[in-house]
């Protein structure tokens, strides 16, 4: 709903904000490892704003896009380290893969419904890795692959940072274009009533497979960031909880939402440095605060403030009968055609 | 038989009968369905009914509960398929096509329970209705091509200017959520409005709407049908449908029992005996 108003003055300035603090990171970044944790909330962001139109706005519960991670890192990996082809290559190509993978993997799943989708993306997820493990030849096997760095000035710690805010920022762009218009209208209302959407006309298969789609590019282009981030990367780096923590950010943010899922993000990523003294207790806070967030603000984190505004300062309810305008009415009618 | 009512006029071979011609008009411009039959599992739904609607005619429906009206609304939308039968527009064979395609074609519906979003306002309720009609694909969206914007500029000037049209002009930024049972309905409507349809079928749109409502739901029926909108109005309302239709069909268990004007079926005996009561 928020993305879908024309932005207020104050959203534009939270924006803003946003923006000025994404582009200083590099300045108040105390250390290079704070460094290294901007640079990979902005790689999984690239996945989860694609997989948000998913989740969040489809409404298809999906936990396999950490083989779509995977099989992006590993082309990345492949191409631009066995293969020396030139990295901003292989990233698209990582990419195109990724968006094959999620029409191979979409094509069959995505007529089923929710719960058995969720299993086959989760069964893909898991023989993405096996597959890993047992090609050695080509990915390594149980020891892994060197993820190559980008040329200079890129492969710096602040250089990649600014790439991958870039691509996240763009990825942001896309989709913040897609759930502003009719087409994010059509996603939502296949989340919420598949009847009336395919009363007005949605294809519902059609119109999943392409966000389906998006969302693999999405997730092999972070996955080719991710491998050059890493620097190393194994089967043991693309568990399947990774694919349930790129679900939790989004149903922390709260579906239906850009800017929640993105502080789903931040929180769930750094969660692990903020309790660091107790760092033992890192799986209790987040277990902690999905619990939290799920029983005491369903909507999500990023609707926090509007909740509590609304709490209050409650919107005047005014109850005006309807009376229609007929002459209005058939002028519209008339307008239309 | 049908079938060859439904061949276009050979041109150039001058007609003797001006009245086929305007029946041939009439059939082409009409929503059909032609001696539909549903079964269910083995157990008839409905069985060798036949209804016309016709641009610019309000068709009443009615008939006592598990007759098969909305059984008959869900097949005209594509919902249901029909086990024998057709259903014909312009000379189309639509018995087999999708709910999407009929959407496409024309065929707007309401539903006996509003659909609405939930989370999203009136506007956005009301703008999903133009899907069929956008021009913008997913890549130009996504790329913010500039055509997108004047295409969602106009379709929200359309939306804005049909819901104030049907009285909804106050409540336009509110979520769907809050409304009241006959905003919802009448925010159904504008939705199957901004679909330009041809045909709107409401699925007991006065159900749950106090006296004055219903006066107005009637007043908003009579422009749709000035319009050139055909109207299939399935109620339980009957004195509301003998007010405002033209043509009424009674069912009774999966039968036509009649069709005929309001009067005519007012005081038709069997009408009279399996619903209206004496």
């Amino acid at each position: 709903m928020n993305n879908l108003s024309f932005l207020s003055d104050r959203k534009s300035l939270a924006l803003a904000l946003g923006l000025l603090m994404m582009v200083t990171v590099p300045w108040w970044a105390g250390n290079q490892y704070q460094l290294h944790m901007a640079a990979l909330i902005c790689v999984y962001w690239i996945l989860i704003s694609g997989l948000n139109l998913v989740i969040g706005y489809t409404g298809q519960l999906s936990i396999g896009h950490v083989g779509l991670l995977s099989i992006g890192a590993y082309a990345f990996a492949i191409l631009a380290g066995k293969m020396g082809w030139h990295p901003a290559l292989a990233l698209v190509v990582a990419g195109a893969l990724g968006g094959a993978c999620g029409l191979a993997l979409g094509l069959p799943s995505l007529r089923l419904p929710g719960f058995y989708f969720a299993m086959t993306t989760m069964a893909f997820a898991l023989i993405v890795n096996e597959l890993v493990l047992a090609e050695v030849d080509l990915t390594g096997g149980g020891i892994g692959l060197p993820g190559p760095a980008f040329p200079a000035p890129l492969d710096s710690p602040v250089g990649f940072y600014y790439l991958a805010a870039t691509l996240a920022l763009l990825v942001t762009w896309l989709s913040w274009n897609i759930v502003r218009r009719i087409w994010g209208l059509g996603l939502m209302a296949i989340r919420d009533n598949p009847v009336a959407a395919q009363a007005v006309g949605v294809p519902l298969f059609r119109v999943k497979l392409m966000v389906f789609v998006f969302s693999g590019i999405t997730a092999g282009v972070a996955g080719a960031m991710f491998a050059s981030l890493q620097s190393y990367i194994t089967p043991d780096t693309f568990i399947f909880e990774l694919s349930l923590f790129f679900f939790v950010c989004i149903v922390i943010g709260g579906r239906g939402s850009i800017v929640g899922p993105f502080i789903g993000t931040v929180v769930l990523t750094m969660m692990p440095e903020l309790v660091a003294p107790l760092a033992k207790l890192g799986h209790f806070f987040y277990g902690l605060l999905l619990l939290l967030v799920v029983l005491v603000v369903p909507e999500g984190l990023g609707r926090v403030f509007e909740l509590l505004h609304e709490r209050f300062w409650p919107r005047p309810v005014h109850n005006d009968a309807i009376t229609p305008d007929l002459k209005r009415l058939a002028r519209a009618i008339k307008d239309q055609a | 038989m049908n079938q060859s009512l439904i061949l276009p006029v050979v041109s150039g071979i001058s007609n003797p009968l001006c009245s086929t011609e305007s029946v041939l008009a009439e059939r082409k411009s009409s929503l059909e369905a032609v001696n539909i039959s549903k079964d269910f599992d083995g157990v008839s739904a409905l069985s060798d009914v036949s209804l016309s609607l016709q641009p610019g005619q309000v068709h009443g429906l009615i008939g006592p509960n598990g007759s098969g009206k909305t059984t008959l609304l869900n097949l005209l939308s594509g919902y249901y398929q029909p086990t024998t039968g057709s259903i014909l527009h312009g000379g189309l064979e639509l018995a087999l096509s999708s709910v999407q395609r009929r959407a496409e074609i024309g065929v707007a519906r309401t539903f006996q329970k509003p659909r609405l979003l939930p989370t999203l306002t009136v506007l956005e309720n009301a703008m999903l209705g133009a899907w069929s009609h956008k021009q913008s694909g997913f890549l130009a969206t996504a790329f913010a091509f500039p055509q997108v914007a004047r295409e969602d500029k106009q379709l929200r000037e359309q939306a804005t200017e049909l819901l104030h049209g049907m009285g909804l002009g106050y409540a336009i930024g509110r979520p769907a959520n809050l409304l009241g049972h006959a905003e919802q309905r009448f925010l159904e409507i504008t939705r199957g409005l901004l679909m330009k349809p041809r045909f709107i079928l409401l699925d007991e749109p006065a159900g749950g709407l106090t006296e004055h409502e219903i006066e107005h739901l009637g007043s908003v029926i009579r422009t749709l049908r000035d319009a050139g909108i055909g109207i299939l109005l399935v109620e339980h309302h009957t004195d509301f449908v003998f007010r405002i239709c033209d043509r009424v069909t009674t069912l009774n268990v999966g039968k036509m029992i009649k069709r005929g004007t309001p009067d005519e079926t007012r005081f038709d005996p069997e009408v009279i005996r399996v619903y209206l009561g004496a």
